[in-house]
């Protein structure tokens, strides 16, 4: 199997976002090994901070991983998409990185096979983006 | 000790007499009873097998108090970055303030040669000189703007505001598109690798351009430029002037007329311009050319004036908040209706106190020194 050397951090939230994770993992789907999971109580615990923290790192790209809208566990990832998620972007747009580096995905209760799709494409458009 | 004994020695730190002077007028020893700068010099000179747990170390502000009190001059500020230098060498960490974003960017700028789109906001009326010889040295306006939009800060309307009196007052400049942050900030964390590959990295594309000379509107990037990349680099490169020293002349002169504004207004000293660099006229001669206005002194002012509870984005915590509250009571208390500054970081961090001061309503309008002068540009003198 190809290697992939495109880094990607996934910050999956503990509850509809890490089952997606854990789904594709008992349906036996693969998805390449440079994918690296953290798991999160909730989105809302993101901050910009450490989507950037996560770039100095060395990440080519962060995905952002949770409940679709109105399913939050806590009912507060809304406010996180609307203050640090666009915060994260606009930083990201003027460190000349590119907005398309970040990738929020909100997906429903254990839909692996989504998953899998999606993590596929985001390495492809960042490979792309170089 | 350490690779940094030169340093320790070049503070005079060996010349502190214990008297705690220094203690006395600091700010944050006055609201954290942990943080003695007396005591800090005492335990971290004795103890040379120090185990780095310091915590109180991370909760000076640099504000220079210490500095402009003590009888020797003994370079506290500095004592204390070396300090954190020493720890972060040994892995220990700050705790950063907003997640670490502003430390990240830092960093990014630093190692990835990034073609950051740093200019975009541009507007036309702005008028750029062909050349390189004077450049304008924008700093983390575009930045700040992003990171603190919640509090409704508008640094880059100071820094327009700043280019237009420029091309008011005639002076050619340009603008670098490929600026980094200044790194003072890392430096006084203590990270002194981040800060030296950011100042190599702007040293490098100031002599590729040729830059004869740089005008700061920041006083942090001001104090870096022309004092830390001295030093630390060990090598002159550019004359740097804050740009209320590039204006105050012409207004003497009269080749450059303000225009009107009718308010009262007191102004905030940001310690790394007033008692770092000693800039307290220009910037008080700009607003005392501005027909109708008042300007009234807060007390303290000038080289006791009271820092506004900044740090370099480590370590914020009650004593801050406490001290950037007194700051706020104090301009009140003048009846002035704007509290004029011309740092970025009064700015914002004035303006985050004031959204939770227990539910006071604000009384004071907080405006950057700039775009206070150039609004009145509009309304000509009567």
């Amino acid at each position: 199997m190809k290697r992939n050397k495109t880094n990607i951090v996934v910050f999956a939230c503990n509850w509809d976002g890490l089952s997606c994770v854990e789904n594709a993992a008992q349906s036996r789907l693969s998805y390449p090994a440079s994918v690296k999971l953290v798991k999160v109580s909730c989105l809302s615990r993101i901050n910009s901070g450490l989507i950037l923290k996560a770039f100095e790192l060395g990440a080519d790209g962060v995905m952002l991983l949770g409940c679709r809208p109105g399913s939050c566990h806590f009912e507060k990832d809304e406010k996180f998409i609307a203050s640090e998620y666009d915060k994260a972007v606009n930083l990201l747009d003027l460190l000349g990185l590119g907005t398309n580096r970040l990738k929020l995905t909100r997906l429903a209760r254990g839909d692996g096979q989504e998953f899998v799709g999606q993590v596929e494409n985001f390495i492809e458009e960042v490979s792309q983006a170089g | 000790m350490t690779k940094h004994k030169q340093e320790i020695k070049d503070t005079r730190i060996h010349l502190c007499l214990d008297c705690g002077k220094c203690t006395v007028v600091c700010p944050v020893s006055r609201y954290d009873p942990d943080f003695n700068p007396r005591l800090i010099v005492q335990r971290n000179m004795e103890h040379r097998n120090r185990n780095y747990e310091d915590e109180a170390i991370w909760s000076c502000l640099n504000c220079f108090m210490c500095l402009e009190r003590c009888n020797y001059r003994v370079e506290f500020p500095e004592f204390i970055r070396i300090l954190r230098t020493e720890t972060l060498d040994k892995g220990r960490g700050a705790q950063c303030s907003h997640g670490g974003a502003l430390q990240s960017m830092m960093h990014l700028m630093a190692g990835n040669k990034l073609k950051q789109r740093r200019l975009n906001w541009l507007p036309k009326d702005i008028k750029l000189s062909g050349q390189y010889e004077t450049i304008f040295f924008i700093g983390c306006a575009p930045y700040f703007d992003v990171m603190f939009k919640d509090l409704g800060v508008n640094i880059l309307d100071g820094v327009k505001s700043a280019l237009r009196l420029m091309n008011r007052s005639h002076i050619p400049f340009n603008l670098l598109a490929d600026e980094l942050c200044c790194g003072r900030d890392l430096l006084l964390q203590g990270d002194k690798e981040g800060f030296m590959a950011l100042a190599q990295a702007n040293v490098s594309e100031f002599h590729r351009l040729g830059v004869k000379k740089i005008i700061t509107s920041c006083p942090e990037c001001y104090y870096a430029l022309k004092i830390d990349y001295q030093k630390m680099l060990g090598k002159t490169f550019a004359e740097v002037v804050y740009w209320t020293e590039a204006v105050a002349p012409l207004l003497d002169s009269g080749e450059l007329r303000l225009g009107r504004l009718k308010q009262k207004v007191t102004y905030q000293d940001p310690c790394t311009l007033g008692r770092g660099l000693r800039i307290f006229d220009s910037p008080r001669k700009i607003l005392g050319a501005l027909d109708g206005l008042e300007l009234v002194e807060m007390q303290p002012n000038r080289e006791t004036a009271l820092c506004c509870g900044a740090s370099s984005w480590v370590h914020c915590g009650a004593a801050n908040r406490q001290i950037q509250d007194e700051r706020l009571t104090q301009a009140e208390a003048t009846g002035a209706e704007v509290l004029v500054t011309s740092c970025p970081k009064c700015q914002i961090h004035l303006k985050c106190t004031q959204q939770s001061r227990n539910g006071k309503r604000p009384r004071i309008d907080i405006q950057d020194l700039a775009s206070l002068a150039a609004r009145s540009l509009d309304q000509e003198a009567g």
